[in-house]
Order: C-alpha cells, then sequence, then structure tokens
C-alpha cells in the first residue's frame, strides 16, 4: 500500500504531479522542477518531508547506545544541537544516513530516510540488546516540512519564530500559533529550517505558510527540485551516492568521522582502516564538458579503462551546466581537474572532477 | 484545421504529420511534453538513417531522466530540427510547430499505420 501524507489532498490541488517514491505518493513538481529549483536559490520554497522517519531514543543508556550504532561521538553533542551521522553495519557499510539531535539527558531524536525505515529500526533493536534504552519509532505522528532559501528566516520570523538559532540547532517553537519542533537545517545547501508538526496541525500550519509566504515568493516544491539541489550541494542520496557496500570514508564524509572516539562502533576497524590506509573507491563530483547528462548507473572511463559509475546526475539550473557524483577508483591522476569519460548511450564524454560542493552553500540569514 | 486535427498518434507519444512533399514530420505530443517537464536535452539521428517502425530513433532528456523517442512509422530521416537540439526548451512550449523533432521518407507500408491514433482518440486513450 503507497501510503500518504497528511497533505497528499492539498499537494494534489496545487497541480502537483505525483509519484511513487520510498513507499509513498509525493509530489515530484507542481510546475517546473527548474522554476522550483530556482524559487528556492532566490527566494524560499515549502517541501513536505513527511516521509521521513522520526525515531525517538530515550532512557539511561540512550548515549551508550548512539555511540554504538552511529561513528559520530554523541558525547560531544550538546543540548539542543544537531549532528549528521551515518548508521553503518559490522563492515562499514552504510544502512542508512541520519540526523541526530539532542532534546534532553538522555533523550534524543533521529531523523532517517524514508525507504529506511524499518531497516534502521530492526538495526537498533538488535544493537538495544542488553542496554537500558527505549527506540520509539512515531513517523506515523508527525509530519515534516522544510522551508528553505534565502528569504526563509525573514520569512519565518514575521510567523513569530524566534530566529536567532544556530544552524544545527532544534527548539521547542511556536510557528503561526502552532506548537511545533524548528530546526535550522536543510537538505538543499540554502539556509533554512525543518518544522516538526504532530499530524493534526499540518494541513493549518501548510496553509498558514503558503498564504504568509506569498509576499515572500513562497512556493511548494516538489521531490524534482529537492533533488537537483542536494544535487548542486554535493549532499548524498541514500539508495544512489550511498548504501550498504559504501562506508562513510569512501563517500567522502571523512570530515564527519571523529578520529578519536573511544567507544566502540559497528565497523570501527574497517573505517578506522580506510582512515589509516586509504580507499580503493572514492566519490568525485563531475561536471560534463558538453551538453550531455550522466545519470545513476552510467560507467566512468579513463585512459579507455572503466574505472567506476555515476551514483546521481543531473542538469544544474544554477550553473547551467551539467553536474554528477561518481565512485571512482583511487587512482593517483584522479584528482580535480582529470578529465574522465562518461558512456552515455554507447558513446564517451569528457567530464572534469571538479570540487565538492558545486554551489557553494549559503551561510545563514541574521536578522 | 488545426495541427492536432492532422496529426497521428502512437501510444508511445509520438505524432506524425504528412507534408504536402510526401514527407512526414515526427515529434512528441503535448501530452508527452508535458508528462516530461522541463526539457533540458535532445540528441536527434542524422540525416539518411533509417529507422524501423517502434525502433528508437532519438532521446529526449527531462531534469529527471533520460527517456528514449520511437519511430511510429519505418523511415529514412530527411531532415533534422537543429533549432530544437540547440534550444530544447522550445518543446515545452510546441511540440508541433516550432519543436518538431525530424522529417523522415517513409519506407514502410500503409498497414504500419493501422495502430496509430488521430488526436481524439489518442486523447481519450489517455483517460
Amino acid at each position: 500500500m503507497t501510503k500518504q501524507t497528511f497533505l497528499h489532498d492539498k499537494h494534489v490541488a496545487l497541480g502537483a504531479r505525483m509519484v511513487d517514491f520510498a513507499g509513498w505518493h509525493m509530489p515530484v513538481q507542481y510546475t517546473s522542477i527548474i522554476e522550483e529549483h530556482k524559487t528556492v536559490r532566490e527566494a524560499v520554497g515549502i517541501f513536505d518531508v513527511s516521509h521521513m522517519g522520526e525515531v525517538f531514543v530515550s532512557g539511561k543508556d540512550s548515549l551508550k547506545f548512539l555511540n554504538k550504532i552511529v561513528p559520530q561521538d554523541i558525547s560531544k553533542l550538546q543540548y539542543e544541537k544537531a549532528v549528521y551521522c551515518q548508521l553503518p553495519n559490522k563492515n562499514g557499510g552504510l544502512i542508512d544516513d541520519l540526523i541526530i539531535y539532542k532534546l534532553g539527558l538522555e533523550d534524543y531524536l533521529i531523523i532517517c530516510n524514508a525507504s529506511r525505515v524499518d531497516e534502521d529500526v530492526n538495526w537498533m533493536s538488535l544493537n538495544a540488546k542488553g542496554l537500558d534504552v527505549k527506540i520509539d519509532n512515531q513517523s506515523h505522528n508527525y509530519s515534516l516540512l522544510a522551508i528553505q532559501g534565502p528569504k526563509a528566516a525573514e520569512f519565518l520570523a514575521t510567523l513569530g519564530l524566534n530566529v536567532n538559532q544556530n544552524s544545527f540547532s532544534i527548539k521547542p517553537a511556536i510557528v503561526a500559533g502552532i506548537k511545533l519542533y524548528a530546526s535550522r537545517t536543510g537538505y538543499t545547501g540554502e539556509d533554512g529550517f525543518e518544522l516538526m508538526v504532530e499530524n493534526d496541525y499540518v494541513e493549518e500550519l501548510f496553509d498558514k505558510i503558503m498564504d504568509a509566504g506569498k509576499a515572500f515568493g513562497i512556493k511548494p516544491i516538489g521531490l524534482g527540485a529537492r533533488d537537483t539541489l542536494r544535487l548542486e550541494a554535493a549532499l548524498h542520496l541514500y539508495g544512489n551516492d550511498l548504501d550498504e557496500n559504501t562506508t562513510p570514508i569512501e563517500a567522502g564524509l571523512s570530515w564527519s568521522v571523529p578520529k578519536d572516539k573511544d567507544a566502540d562502533y559497528n565497523g570501527k576497524d574497517v573505517i578506522m582502516n580506510q582512515v589509516k590506509n586509504g580507499v580503493e573507491k572514492k566519490l568525485v563530483a563531475l561536471q560534463m564538458l558538453d551538453k550531455n547528462i550522466a545519470r545513476h548507473g552510467y560507467d566512468v572511463y579513463y585512459n579507455g579503462e572503466k574505472i567506476g559509475v555515476v551514483t546521481s546526475g543531473a542538469v544544474s539550473p544554477t550553473l547551467g551546466v551539467n553536474i554528477a557524483l561518481a565512485y571512482v577508483k583511487n587512482l593517483e591522476n584522479i584528482c580535480i581537474d582529470s578529465v574522465v569519460q562518461v558512456m552515455i548511450r554507447e558513446k564517451l564524454h569528457d567530464a572534469k572532477i571538479v570540487k565538492k560542493p558545486f554551489v557553494t552553500k549559503r551561510n545563514i540569514v541574521k536578522i | 484545421m488545426s495541427i492536432t486535427e492532422k496529426i497521428l498518434c502512437s501510444k508511445t507519444h509520438e505524432y506524425i504529420l504528412e507534408n504536402n512533399d510526401g514527407t512526414f514530420t515526427v515529434g512528441l505530443t503535448d501530452y508527452a511534453v508535458e508528462q516530461l517537464g522541463d526539457i533540458v536535452f535532445l540528441e536527434l539521428p542524422e540525416v539518411g538513417t533509417e529507422f524501423q517502425k517502434t525502433e528508437t530513433f532519438a532521446t529526449v532528456e527531462s531534469v529527471k531522466a533520460a527517456s528514449e523517442i520511437y519511430m511510429p512509422i519505418s523511415g529514412t530521416i530527411v531532415e533534422v530540427n537543429e533549432a530544437v537540439t540547440e534550444a530544447p526548451e522550445t518543446l515545452n512550449e510546441d511540440s508541433y510547430e516550432k519543436g518538431w523533432l525530424v522529417k523522415i521518407e517513409k519506407t514502410g507500408t500503409d498497414i504500419e499505420f493501422s495502430d496509430l491514433m488521430d488526436y481524439a482518440d489518442y486523447k481519450e486513450e489517455l483517460e
């Protein structure tokens, strides 16, 4: 059974084209992916991301438990702060990538990918054995709205949100008279907030945001633009750029993995070995040198030899060029400015390796 | 007579239009273009190439994905719309007058028309 968010009928009424995504019937676009993309880069957009999972973790051993399941050092996570994490298996491959929030002394919130909620919760339960920890999957009770773009803070301030809040922080808040959690996070490379609200209030919240947002040029944004926005920011998409055979080090997420964490965690030996001795494959950013578009699954060549595969690719509406992420063999001469080839419909097309991200992440806007 | 009254459409959303000189113009229906969304790339075949009915002769890419375009009838390419490969977004505005793809000379028999529909039937089929 395909699931629907509490805003499903509103998306349809707004003229969205609906698609099945991770078991949910979701809006892929309302008007045009390129137009929606530009709205988020230039003004503000609203995304319904209620398909994502919300899992609460509590109990005396919650810190010990989290430190066992992620490479990140949760003992350093402060109250009302968030950290980007991965959920490795015993081999260091990724079951999911997550955001973990600290809500209280022993209380945490995990946001996981819609397609992985069940796997995540199973894996967490296995890892919770013998520990005093409660894993409470509340995904069915919460909706999540992302308000993203350079005007997001200015706009939400008009709805009563105290936007004097740091990046990667979360606070209980009231927006347009509705109680929720406001987190300064997103998946677009823009400044913005994610509002986690109980299902019963999400329709009212959405309507009020859409109404008040008119003055700021707000538009609803579908999953299509969400994908091009995150790709420009070189943010990984689970299932494309991350999977159970890929470690965080191979994925270029070394920056997020502490090298001095004492606690043992799943896959630590593999991950730490890669930190020390290097990796065989690595994630690179490609810019196509002609008008062709590299897509997920296309092969990458160098000197006539297959060296890897594209995991995400699309046009960059901001840059006006075609961009991609690919895993390639970690060869010495494959570095920034190297030219490789992508096999597209049986022909090789040049692509240059460029720095990540493609589009620089915007700092938070201070009001 | 509007252009949609003169075309025949395939189940895979291509259309053909018979021209005065006996060639046929091939393109994508407005429905196909709307479903694809923003069109950002188009790869068309070279003049002189021959294709069988239902064979892939071109590729269209929207932001989201690449899609193949199939020959509604067998034919040899006699003209390619270079303007539309330069500005693929033209297709989103108008896939008939400006956004046609190729012109062909028919190489098959008329039996190949049997599964093509006029625009009214095609629209009905979509519902």
